[in-house]
């Protein structure tokens, strides 16, 4: 069937080894794979999988240390045997990429236009006139506002969204065969993930353009691919088209990738940890309350000729309470203030206004040492597990600190014996005892990290984006550790993250953040089965479900207009433009109690907004 | 962009006045006066000299007087060890000696350093990259004076082509070897600097986006890390100019060429309070302008800094 269609990339045996100071290391050991026109082909695997050196050999992209044998042909080439010149022809014309982070993936000091000129006169014949005429289409094309003014500007001053949809305009600007894209929507928040798959989706059918999707992410595989490659160390272990892939996975690893995806419209899968019901009549008490906490920081903008600086308003009154054993799951997209506002509550940096306190007394006003004591019982746990560990600490050392600050009277063997004891516990085995933090894996690196928040039984710990930089197979195992140790040590915890499926799974209660507001918080079933508030409707209609058919007949809920800036006063009004309208700029939505123990924040209906817009 | 310039030259006045401030208290500080010799002047005598320089006054009169005298009139005063000459009659005749061979040294300096370091990180781990970082080692560690005495063998006593010192109005045949000896340590950092900041750009994700458009490398460099590269390299280049325009106590002491350099450490040597302070001024003014200077370009490289 596939012999009458002539596939436009096709990889035969293809092998590429690294030399390292530790020897060759062979990233893809021999895959063979084709993609045929118009179709979108999924590379599903997880870090360190070779699933992306595919396409960086394809496009000459390789580091230094690589070299290639085997095939990869591409229309009537061999793209290995092309010289650099020769591949120049080919790549940015007829093949095109973009890639993970669109920061960083622009020249910082070429504006947009600049850099999508280039590549019409290196490719096509056109005049200026006519260079600049495609340059404004097809910004518009990929639906970015005031397309005009944005030509001019330089990329530091786009959303990271709207680089990604500047990257996918110049990719798209010769027509290319062939869109390679690497991880596209990883480094974005999930409304406009799920607005840049959707333009990529509209690209494939218009333009007949191939896609190959270089994923790690099982529900964007499910919503964009028509066939699927899953690989593993090297190798594709299974291959098949999307429906063969999710309703009937032969191989272990690929049932693994499937299982492990924390899914939004259904926590419960029976083979998961069931969160521990806490009785939701206890009375929060003087446990954790959080008060009208606010915090501000001073940005200077250049206005006249003096700069002034005006306050951003990170965190702009925040009020919750937290029960003993309660999970409180925070979300919000980058930028709302959630990892501010954990570091307030332990006031690691302090509140502009408000009060958090604990166990009924004030955290806030305490002198270094009075807080001392009470970070016994506060830990937190961040993202970047490497990061946050001492490279030159041994992993014993790091997880020893905590019991070497508050509890130095104690022998260090009992010491060791402790530490010992917390690795069993979060499953390090003993003889890493002595390992650095850059010889192990990130998720054991996270590990450690929580060994160390655990040690000295806190009775509240903070996981700011505690698993978002790990694979899903790994994220599931630490979501599994917390929530063991949540109930052998009646923790409570709050739960940051910008992945809504995962925070399901875990929390009791969930609050969600927009611009340092919150603008729903509700018990976890009830915000999901009846969000309120058409910011949690859109957040959540965004998240992509690992389930082909169910996946692709979901409808994306779309607010219009861009994330408004924090430091624009009207912000806070985004979903109440009526009261804008009616001249109250100062006017600040109210939470409301919606049903019992669910609140929202004041609002304009759902429709009226799409409307507005 | 303009208001952040006139900012940003505003802002170097103060800087200024503490400068003066500072040395002015400094010189007085340390012991002995420019008249102090080993047998001793008799009291009288000292008495009228220092009537005669102002030093009898107090030190807040001796200041104002002496900023009045650079602010309203552009005059550092007298010199008090050059007899009949003013602290501006040294300034102008060793400071465009300095200026030329100092301006000559950095545009060679520059123009070789930059193009070396560039060649080097893109044909890194090449031949080419290790001659070229060799050469840097070499040329850093390598001091003027003792560059400048092996110039003078090899062009002045063995192959007869230069003359072995002297100024002579700046004829080119008396420029070579001083800017020689004083531009190849600079050429060296410069170049390793690029090279290193090149490196680093290259690896960047911008450059690999600008890889795949299928731009060639000449115009990835030109266009896309050029600039970027640059950064490390200006913050280096403002103070470096300076510190070559002010001249070098050993190219001018070397090759007698008249230079700013030679005054500056005789007039330490000698106490002599005016001049010193004179030198030390137009060091400063420089060194502040140029970072100054600095500043502005670096706005220019990098559209983020734009306030």
């Amino acid at each position: 069937m596939t012999d009458l269609i002539k596939p436009i990339f096709s990889v035969d045996d293809l092998k590429i080894t690294f030399s390292t100071q530790d020897g060759p290391v062979e990233a893809v050991k021999g895959v063979n794979f084709h993609i045929n026109p118009g179709e979108c082909v999924g590379i599903v695997g997880e870090s360190g999988s070779g699933k992306s050196q595919t396409f960086m050999a394809a496009m000459g992209l390789l580091a230094e240390n690589g070299s290639t044998s085997g095939q990869i042909n591409f229309q009537d080439h061999n793209l290995l045997q092309l010289s650099t010149t020769q591949l120049n022809h080919v790549r940015g014309k007829n093949m095109s990429m973009i890639f993970q982070d669109p920061l960083t993936s622009l020249t910082p000091h070429m504006t947009i236009l600049q850099q999508m000129r280039e590549v019409i006169k290196l490719h096509m014949q056109l005049s200026q006139k006519d260079t600049d005429i495609v340059c404004h289409q097809w910004l518009d094309r990929v639906r970015i506002a005031e397309a005009k003014r944005r030509l001019n500007q330089y990329p530091h001053e786009l959303s990271g969204g709207m680089r990604q949809r500047v990257m996918i305009a110049m990719s798209m600007l010769c027509d290319p065969a062939l869109l390679i894209a690497d991880e596209p929507t990883t480094a974005l928040d999930v409304t406009v993930q799920a607005e840049i798959l959707d333009l990529m989706d509209e690209l494939k059918r218009e333009k007949g353009t191939a896609i190959a999707l270089i994923t790690h992410d099982m529900g964007v595989v499910a919503r964009m691919c028509d066939r699927i490659h899953v690989m593993r160390k090297g190798q594709y272990v299974e291959e098949g088209n999307v429906e063969d892939i999710f309703y009937k996975p032969q191989h272990e690893y690929t049932k693994m990738l499937l299982d492990s995806m924390p899914r939004i419209d259904n926590p419960d899968k029976t083979s998961h940890h069931k969160l521990r019901s806490i009785d939701q009549q206890t009375t929060a008490g003087d446990f954790l309350n959080v008060d009208d906490v606010k915090v501000h920081f001073d940005i200077k903008v250049s206005d006249g000729f003096w700069p002034k600086t005006v306050p951003l308003k990170a965190v702009d009154g925040v009020s919750f309470k937290l029960r003993p054993g309660e999970t409180l799951g925070i979300v919000g997209e980058s930028g709302c203030g959630k990892s501010t506002l954990a570091r307030a509550v332990l006031q690691l940096i302090p509140p502009t206004h408000g009060t958090v306190s604990w166990l009924g007394k004030p955290l806030s006003g305490l002198t270094r040492h009075e807080l001392k004591d009470k970070r016994k019982d506060l830990q937190i746990v961040f993202q970047d597990p490497l990061a946050s560990l001492d490279p030159r600490m041994t992993i014993s050392d790091s997880i020893m600190e905590p019991l070497v600050t508050f509890a130095a009277g104690m022998p260090k063997k009992e010491m060791k014996q402790q530490v010992m004891q917390m690795m069993d516990r979060v499953g390090l085995d003993r003889n890493m005892i002595n390992r650095y933090p850059h010889e192990l894996s990130g998720g054991q690196n996270q590990r450690v990290g929580i060994a160390r928040a655990m040690i000295m039984k806190p009775k509240l710990v903070i996981c700011d984006e505690a698993v978002s930089a790990l694979d899903v197979s790994v994220q599931a195992q630490i979501i599994e550790l917390l929530m063991d140790l949540q109930e052998e040590f009646k923790l409570s915890l709050l739960f940051i993250s910008h992945d809504l499926a995962v925070v399901r799974e875990v929390s009791h209660r969930i609050m969600v953040l927009y611009l340092g507001r919150v603008v729903e918080l509700a018990e976890s079933k009830d915000i999901y089965a009846n969000p309120v508030h058409p910011y949690t409707k859109q957040l959540i209609s965004a998240v992509p479900v690992p389930d082909p058919k169910i996946e692709r007949a979901r409808k994306s809920i779309k607010i219009p207009g861009e994330l408004p800036s924090p430091m624009d006063p009207s912000a806070k009004l985004k979903f109440m433009p009526s009261k804008l309208n009616a001249g109250e700029v100062n006017y600040i939505p109210k939470l409301i109690e919606h049903n019992p123990g669910h609140f929202v924040a004041e609002h304009d209906s759902l429709a009226e907004l799409q409307a507005a817009g | 962009m303009f208001s952040f310039i006139v900012r940003r030259t505003l802002s170097s006045i103060p800087t200024i006045l503490i400068l003066i401030l500072i040395s002015f208290a400094l010189m007085r500080l340390a012991p002995g006066s420019p008249f102090s010799t080993e047998r001793g002047l008799p009291p009288e005598v000292l008495a009228n000299l220092e009537a005669k320089y102002g030093l009898n006054l107090p030190w807040y009169e001796q200041i104002y007087t002496y900023l009045r005298g650079i602010i309203f009139e552009f005059d550092f005063g007298p010199s008090f060890k050059y007899k009949d000459r003013s602290v501006n009659d040294i300034l102008a005749q060793g400071f465009p000696v300095t200026l030329t061979y100092g301006i000559w040294s950095f545009v060679v300096a520059v123009a070789v350093g930059i193009p070396l370091g560039i060649a080097a990180a893109v044909k890194h781990n090449t031949k080419f990259d290790y001659a070229a970082v060799g050469f840097s080692i070499g040329a850093q560690v390598l001091p003027n004076f003792v560059m400048a005495p092996i110039l003078v063998i090899i062009f002045t006593l063995w192959l007869n082509w230069l003359p072995g010192g002297g100024w002579n109005g700046g004829q080119w045949q008396y420029l070579i070897m001083p800017i020689i000896a004083l531009s190849t340590s600079y050429m060296a950092s410069i170049a390793r600097i690029t090279r290193s900041s090149m490196l680093e750009v290259l690896h960047s994700n911008f450059i690999r986006t600008a890889k795949a458009k299928g731009l060639p490398t000449s115009s990835i460099i030109l266009r896309h890390a050029l600039k970027p590269a640059l950064l490390p390299v200006i913050s280096y280049l403002g103070p470096a100019f300076v510190y070559m325009i002010t001249g070098s106590v050993i190219i001018d002491i070397y090759f007698s060429t008249g230079g700013m350099g030679q005054f500056f450490v005789d007039a330490a040597l000698n106490r002599d309070y005016s001049l010193l302070m004179g030198v030390t001024i137009v060091f400063g003014v420089m060194t502040i302008l140029f970072n100054a200077i600095v500043d502005i370009t670096y706005a220019w490289l990098d559209p983020k800094i734009r306030l």
